[in-house]
């Protein structure tokens, strides 16, 4: 007898469970994720792109959610660490995003764009430039960023018709990005007839860079494009100023914040150039002013990095993505953005993207370090 | 040749760095026959408390200067030897007799905790030292051979704190006392020597001048995070043992060749060959000279 009422009530328990699976996906937050480094050596930028995600999911929801429903930010710290990527991204899967923005640094962005893409969810990298990400066939793997080979492009030419050097030092951190940063710059300067007489890389975990750039110092370069992080371009900067070197530095789109001169010291980062995606406040389209105001509204602090409002860009891609095609389907959005042609972006003109989800055209500039250690957009720049 | 010369001064500028925190290590080695992993985190508790003492000295003067680098060193020495000290107490004493694994798994847990405090007190982003509290002039020797007055002044602190220790324990009652107490503790006790005294004597001693040696490279550096212990700590730790692990001078002179041997590799091959050439030699001087450069082969106890 017992058996009999328990068969019955496992029957239809599986019976409603067939239900279960039929409720209109519709009723809960649509939910999106930011896999993001809120501590560890990248937390400055981190946290200030969390800020600016936060900024735009607030405003979403303010203004009445998308298709009728809130928005929930779901929120993972990689501490841009590849092993801790993969984790977090495995959690935000479970947890039943239809969308990831993330993550800052290409090391960690690789090994969570496999995980990303084995679950069929959009996936959207702010700021990470490394030219291998997009090589893997993913289709729902977007960069609102640029390539890392078209800024190896810009530096060359940079250095040879700004500067005009002739023979150049290249130096990284063995990171995929800025590996993949150095190999472009190195192979352009090469096609473009500059010397690249020094090519190394430092160990990111060191403090003390004094023997490389003693090594620099004597090796009578014209420039030399370091093409790491902040945290190591800022202790660069500061040990060839005390060693009373005199070296061109430029540096890449990881070294343009105010971090850098912090670390560095005003007086040692002044003269320094760095080539970079336009700062927020040389962004010149309305949808960017508005931005830069409302960051400033709410936080009290200018948007100071270009990966802040890289993540909002972002951001605004899936919102954008969501409203146009009345969807929350993964396979939907990335099919329209895909096709997508001239939207409106927080950084300019989206022209669209390519089929392997790389954003077409290019906008790097340089800036320089002024005495008072702000970044100022240059007066020359090299040709297009 | 100048560039040479440079690279020698880069060198042994960090390898008084190495020195400094392997002090530590020895000193604890030679009465305890342990070694204090949580050295490497109580230097990196140096950086943070010497930057929270400049901050708010000169947030209450209103300006910073040289001048105010006394007393928070001080501070620093003092916090640091209380952190030590206590480590030692509630964290190693009570496991003196449970042989040598338990000790050991016990300082890890002690560098994790640390590290862990630092990370959640102080937040995991980059600290900058307050600019303008540290000479920025420099010495030209030779036309490209400059030693900057930081380096000057980093190189005649470690110096004269080495010579000072050395000093005391040759020199003094208590430093007698100590390196009884490193050779047997039962007969030191025997002696009339206060073994628990003379071993708190040594953790005061030694994680002071580690979490000064920390105030220094937040200084000389400018800026730092939470892994600093690791980092500076597992080199110091590896400097102690390529002296002899016991041995004070032994232990200025493996941070100095250490610093010495990593600068030329990476300033003569590549920074991202420097690890490996610096240990291949640390091997082989390891193979011919198990107990380390200075260190003595003891008979063992009976």
């Amino acid at each position: 007898m017992l058996r009999k009422i328990l068969l019955i009530i496992f029957g239809v328990m599986l019976i409603l469970s067939l239900f279960a699976g039929c409720r209109p996906r519709e009723a809960g937050p649509i939910k999106i994720g930011a896999e993001l480094p809120l501590t560890g050596d990248y937390a400055y930028e981190g946290q200030g792109m969390l800020k600016s995600i936060q900024l735009l999911v607030d405003q979403t929801n303010a203004a009445g959610g998308l298709l009728g429903r809130k928005v929930e930010l779901l929120v993972e710290d990689d501490a841009g660490d590849p092993g801790q990527a993969s984790q977090v991204a495995q959690k935000l899967v479970d947890a039943g995003v239809i969308a990831v923005i993330g993550a800052y640094n290409s090391s960690a962005t690789e090994p969570a764009s496999v995980i990303y893409n084995q679950a069929g969810i959009l996936h959207i990298t702010p700021s990470s430039t490394a030219t291998r990400l997009t090589e893997k066939g993913f289709k729902r793997f977007f960069r609102v960023c640029f390539l890392d080979d078209r800024q190896g492009l810009f530096a060359a030419k940079f250095m040879k018709e700004v500067l005009g050097a002739q023979k150049i030092g290249i130096l990284h951190d063995n990171s995929t990005y800025a590996q993949g940063l150095a190999e472009h710059t190195k192979r352009y300067a090469e096609e473009l007839g500059l010397n690249v007489a020094f090519y190394d890389a430092i160990n990111p975990a060191d403090k003390d860079f004094t023997p490389i750039l003693t090594r620099i110092g004597g090796a009578g370069l014209d420039a030399i494009y370091f093409t790491g992080y902040h945290a190591q371009g800022g202790l660069l900067l500061k040990q060839t100023g005390d060693l009373g070197l005199k070296l061109q530095w430029v540096m890449g789109n990881a070294c343009n914040n105010p971090e850098l001169i912090q670390i560095a010291g005003v007086e040692n980062a002044a003269g320094t150039y760095v080539t970079t995606e336009p700062l927020p406040k040389d962004v010149n389209v309305p949808e960017a002013k508005k931005y830069v105001e409302d960051f400033k509204a709410r936080y009290g602090e200018e948007p100071a990095s270009v990966w802040w409002m890289m993540a909002a860009e972002a951001f605004n891609v899936i919102r954008y993505a969501i409203e146009q095609t009345k969807s929350t389907d993964p396979a939907v959005l990335a099919e329209f953005l895909h096709q997508a042609k001239n939207i409106n972006g927080i950084t300019g003109p989206i022209l669209g993207w390519d089929e392997k989800g790389d954003r077409l055209g290019t906008i790097h500039v340089a800036y320089v370090i002024n005495e008072q250690g702000e970044f100022i957009l240059h007066p020359q720049q090299p040709s297009p | 040749m100048q560039q040479l010369l440079q690279q020698l001064i880069n060198g042994i500028t960090i390898g008084s760095f190495y020195a400094l925190v392997a002090l530590g290590y020895t000193m604890v080695y030679g009465v305890l026959k342990m070694i204090n992993f949580a050295h490497g985190g109580l230097f990196m508790w140096g950086a943070y408390i010497g930057l929270s003492g400049l901050s708010f000295l000169i947030a209450r003067l209103g300006h910073g200067g040289p001048v105010i680098m006394a007393p928070v060193a001080v501070i620093v020495m003092m916090t640091i030897a209380l952190f030590g000290v206590l480590i030692e107490r509630v964290a190693y004493r009570p496991l003196r007799s449970a042989g040598r694994l338990a000790p050991v798994i016990s300082a890890l847990g002690a560098a994790f905790i640390l590290e862990s405090l630092a990370r959640n007190l102080y937040g995991a982003s980059w600290k900058t030292y307050p600019p303008g509290l540290v000479p920025t002039g420099r010495i030209v020797l030779l036309e490209n051979v400059r030693i900057s007055g930081m380096q000057v002044l980093v190189l005649a602190v470690s110096f004269l704190l080495m010579a000072a220790l050395y000093l005391f324990v040759y020199r003094t009652r208590i430093g007698t006392a100590m390196r009884a107490v490193s050779l047997d503790h039962e007969v030191s006790r025997l002696m009339g020597i206060d073994v628990d005294r003379i071993i708190a004597t040594v953790f005061l001693i030694g994680p002071g001048l580690g979490g000064l040696a920390g105030m220094i490279v937040g200084l000389y550096y400018g800026s730092f995070d939470f892994t600093l212990g690791w980092v500076f700590g597992l080199k110091a730790f590896i400097s102690a043992i390529l002296g002899g692990i016991g041995n004070i001078p032994g232990a200025m002179l493996g941070g100095m060749i250490l610093g010495i041997i990593e600068t030329l590799g990476a300033g003569y091959v590549s920074p991202q060959w420097k690890d490996v050439i610096a240990y291949v030699i640390l091997i082989l001087i390891l193979i011919f000279r198990p107990t380390g450069l200075l260190g003595e082969r003891v008979a063992e106890k009976l």
